[in-house]
């Protein structure tokens, strides 16, 4: 039988193939970064993803940024100065005179006017943060001015967004963009834009295929400084299991969505090094304020003696991070910091649940998205708050739920008691409104209504809108967190690390809280 | 009756079933009690009205659902599967970039496991209750009870993270770019462009998950054939065989073999749709960007769109396979064509 000896010599060829194509020379400089893509869009006016934001970011440029570290200031990028009006509505902008697209086109406040004026007409994922503008005018080819409806100390850091990308007019409108009001229709930029970009950023996209692959070459035509690789490949690897051994076998450079066992399981791996930071998703119980949803646990005494039983230490040595004293996203400034944090104390936490009349114990459904978020655990997480809370007499029943369906029951205030996380949607303290009434947490998912709060607290939040001296905005801040510690409906008990790991020969890495990875400020050791 | 009455009687009868197919899919993916507007939109924009009801009225949310379904059967019936919420890019495009994919992948796995599935079979019939057909009943089980995710996940640490001698996720090297596209089949592309290294590195990169495959429906197929080897062993003409002289190889591979063959065609067969449609796991693990990926995700995402469009696609690839087996039954067993 001859055939088996032919299946056998196939069979060898093919085992001979697996390994021979292991090492690939290469010319090019070039970074290779698996990641789970989640891109809906690589046109600013439509993408509003992280992954959208990681390429967006060395694509385009924005007026205003932050530091490469953190988000502590803004600092400039295409526009040199600003000022800001006395009333604090108008802000107008100087553009820098050496700012180039990568075609080599000038960038002028004509270009600002109509990325901008597209990003509100578009009506796109992320239209709705163009909101809070009124007007934007060129007042010449270097000067442009933003009119807001009122005062908005936040208005530079939401500008920092690379949804607030400068595009290039002119190629956008060749592409057919347009900036009326009827873009929402007629503008059919998009396709063009999310395989190619018209920004003036360090890198230009070279290729996207959805779901597979993204390509950046850098930009020759960049006004910053040049970035170190030549080309830089976000390769879709949607198991972090997979993103491990791709990165232990050397294919990837970095790893962007291990879990935490997984990055436990790469220490000591000396040709990987691994980077801790704080993260900006802080884990939080909401307790439903409309009784006939939650039940006891809409009792402000009743919420505190939660906040009282949680074992926070327990949360950190799971996930690391920080103990939030509030749902003010950690390192924002006016954050009351991890010293002003609850510490357990179930003493307290009993006498409370007496006082409020429950001294033999009560009973509460807690609802959950089953689902591990930046690897953290929703399932690990809601069984220590049960197990937590069974120490002081509260017994816990889990009720986990497919993400969009309790997603639904969430954002439409329907939950009595659930277990969710918030990222800040602006890296700015005022972010931290969304938790008091009127804000959309507190009131709108949360039934906590602004008439219920006291009048100073209600002049407080109010004020907080609009204060823009940083000493008042300090007072304003301690003072409306002091206040949810003790009367709110949310009991945050962690922000978990983010931790990123990558192959040893790569420099410079920094995880950002606001566009989690800049691959233009990275390079290789030689 | 004729070849034409027995192939027109079956061609028709696919019709209703892939009409049935699209009202079925319809009503399973809207009936998920959550929005996509919430799968599809991004938390903040949900508090704002305008760029919901853009939303809505761009993917025709905002029509009643008999509504939408009969727009999107007039669409389908143009060659239109509509386009995907998630990509933004026609769904037939989607599929058309993906389903080569799959079918090189789910090709070379059927190879894999028909070459491993027929010969533990062999083996096992053959030498019945020997220590080998132990083994290979043992390396069946093994097959059929793992789940496939870890065996992926296995292959993946040991062949190509520890060991390295493996190709590891993806279709290629990160680094390389894909062959101009003719199939879409990087393998036979990089062959068409006369790019060997292209060709090898495509190649080392479908070995480890076709392997996966493969002991997966290697299982079922050795079973077949030692089940159907081991009827026909025992018949008459086997003995009359042995006793004309003929040599032993020649009694099990051309009698033996020959005659038990139908119900292993039918396996194999069935099993070609199995790997087409389900190497979603496998498809994910291996970073593999085939259909079962575009699937998982646009269940995920509940990408109405895309979800409709793979859900025919999977229907017509087994009503495709059970429609071909079907044929070639009338050929194979001179029983269909005299009833």
């Amino acid at each position: 039988m001859n055939r088996f000896k032919y299946i056998v010599a196939l069979l060898a060829v093919l085992a001979l193939l697996i390994g021979a194509f292991a090492g690939l020379a290469q010319d090019e400089k070039v970074l290779v970064i698996g990641w789970s893509e989640n891109t809906d869009a690589y046109d600013p006016a439509n993408g509003f993803t992280h992954s959208t934001h990681i390429v967006n970011h060395v694509t385009y440029s924005q007026l205003v940024t932050f530091p490469d570290e953190d988000a502590s200031r803004i600092v400039p990028s295409l526009a040199e100065s600003w000022e800001i009006s006395e009333d604090g509505t108008v802000y107008t902008f100087s553009l820098r005179q050496d700012a180039t697209f990568a075609d080599g086109d000038d960038v002028t406040a004509d270009d600002v006017v109509f990325s901008i004026r597209r990003l509100q007409n578009f009506k796109g994922n992320p239209s709705f943060l163009a909101d809070g503008i009124d007007t934007v005018e060129a007042i010449d080819d270097d000067t442009v001015a933003f009119t807001l409806p009122a005062p908005r100390p936040s208005f530079l850091s939401e500008i920092t967004s690379a949804v607030f990308s400068v595009t290039n007019a002119d190629v956008v409108m060749a592409n057919g963009g347009t900036a009326a009001e009827d873009a929402a229709e007629t503008d059919t930029a998009g396709a063009y834009l999310d395989s190619a970009s018209a920004g003036s950023g360090s890198y230009v996209l070279d290729l996207w295929e959805p779901q597979n692959r993204t390509e950046l070459v850098r930009n020759e035509n960049y006004w910053g400084d040049a970035p170190y690789f030549d080309r830089v490949i976000f390769i879709h690897m949607p198991e972090s299991a997979t993103q491990k051994v791709a990165l232990e076998a050397g294919d990837i450079d970095l790893a962007f969505d291990l879990q935490p066992d997984q990055i436990a399981a790469l220490e000591g791996n000396m040709d990987v090094e691994i980077y801790r930071g704080i993260g900006t998703l802080t884990h939080f119980v909401i307790m439903n304020t409309d009784a006939e949803k939650s039940g006891p646990f809409a009792n402000p005494t009743v919420q505190l003696a939660v906040r009282y039983a949680l074992d926070y230490e327990g949360y950190k040595t799971l996930w690391g991070g920080v103990k939030p004293a509030t749902n003010m996203t950690a390192g924002f400034f006016g954050n009351l910091g991890e010293e002003a944090a609850f510490s357990r104390d179930l003493d307290k936490a009993r006498e409370l649940l007496a006082e409020a009349g429950y001294g033999d114990g009560l009973d509460m459904t807690l609802e959950y998205p089953d689902m591990v978020y930046s690897g953290v655990s929703f399932n690990t997480n809601a069984q220590k708050i049960q197990a937590d809370l069974a120490e002081v007499g509260i017994n816990v029943t889990l009720q986990p739920g497919e993400i969009q369906v309790a997603l639904e029951k969430y954002r439409s205030g329907e939950h009595g008691v659930g277990y969710w996380l918030w990222g800040p949607d602006i890296l700015d303290p005022l972010d931290f409104l969304s938790f008091m009434p009127p804000g959309k947490v507190a009131t709108e998912r949360n039934n906590w209504q602004l008439e219920s709060l006291p009048q100073d607290i209600q002049d407080m939040i109010a004020r907080t809108k609009v204060a823009s001296d940083p000493d008042e905005r300090m007072a304003l801040f301690t003072a409306l967190q002091e206040y949810t510690m003790q009367h709110g409906p949310f009991a945050p008990f962690n922000v978990p690390e983010v931790a990123t790991a990558y192959r040893s020969d790569l420099l410079g890495y920094i995880w950002h809280p606001h566009w989690l990875l800049d691959v233009s400020i990275l390079s290789r050791a030689m | 009756m004729s070849f034409f009455h027995y192939f027109v009687r079956r061609a028709l009868l696919v019709i209703p079933i892939l009409l049935g197919i699209t009202v079925v899919a319809f009503i399973i993916a809207n009936a998920i009690p959550a929005d996509p507007i919430n799968a599809n939109l991004p938390p903040n924009a949900l508090n704002d009205k305008d760029t919901i009801a853009a939303f809505r009225k761009k993917w025709g949310l905002d029509k009643p659902l008999h509504e939408q379904y009969l727009t999107y059967l007039g669409n389908l019936l143009q060659g239109d599967m509509g386009t995907s919420i998630k990509t933004r890019k026609p769904v037939a495009e989607d599929i058309s970039s993906r389903l080569p994919a799959t079918i090189e992948l789910a090709t070379l796995g059927l190879i894999y496991g028909t070459v491993l599935g027929v010969s533990m079979g062999l083996i096992s019939a053959v030498w019945k209750n020997s220590l080998a057909d132990y083994a290979a009943r043992v390396i069946a089980l093994i097959g059929i009870s793992f789940p496939v995710f870890l065996i992926a996940l296995i292959f993946l640490n040991v062949f190509y993270a520890q060991l390295g001698i493996a190709a590891g996720p993806g279709r290629l090297h990160p680094i390389m770019r894909s062959p101009p596209t003719v199939t879409g089949m990087f393998t036979i592309d990089a062959l068409l462009n006369g790019d060997w290294k292209t060709f090898g590195n495509a190649l080392s990169h479908l070995i480890l998950p076709a392997l996966t495959l493969a002991l997966y429906i290697s299982a079922i197929i050795s079973r077949i054939t030692r089940s159907s080897l081991l009827e026909v062993l025992n018949q008459d003409y086997m003995r009359t065989a042995r006793a004309k002289g003929l040599h032993e190889r020649t009694v099990i591979g051309f009698h033996g073999m020959r005659n038990s063959m139908i119900p292993i065609v039918t396996v194999i067969g069935l099993s070609y749709g199995n790997l087409l449609v389900g190497s979603i796991l496998i498809e994910r693990i291996f970073a593999y960007p085939g259909i079962g990926f575009y699937m998982f995700r646009a269940s995920t995402s509940q990408d109405f769109p895309a979800i409709m469009g793979v859900s025919l696609l999977f229907a017509f690839i087994y009503v495709g396979v059970n429609f071909v087996v079907d044929i070639l039954y009338f050929f194979l067993d001179p029983r269909i064509r005299i009833a």
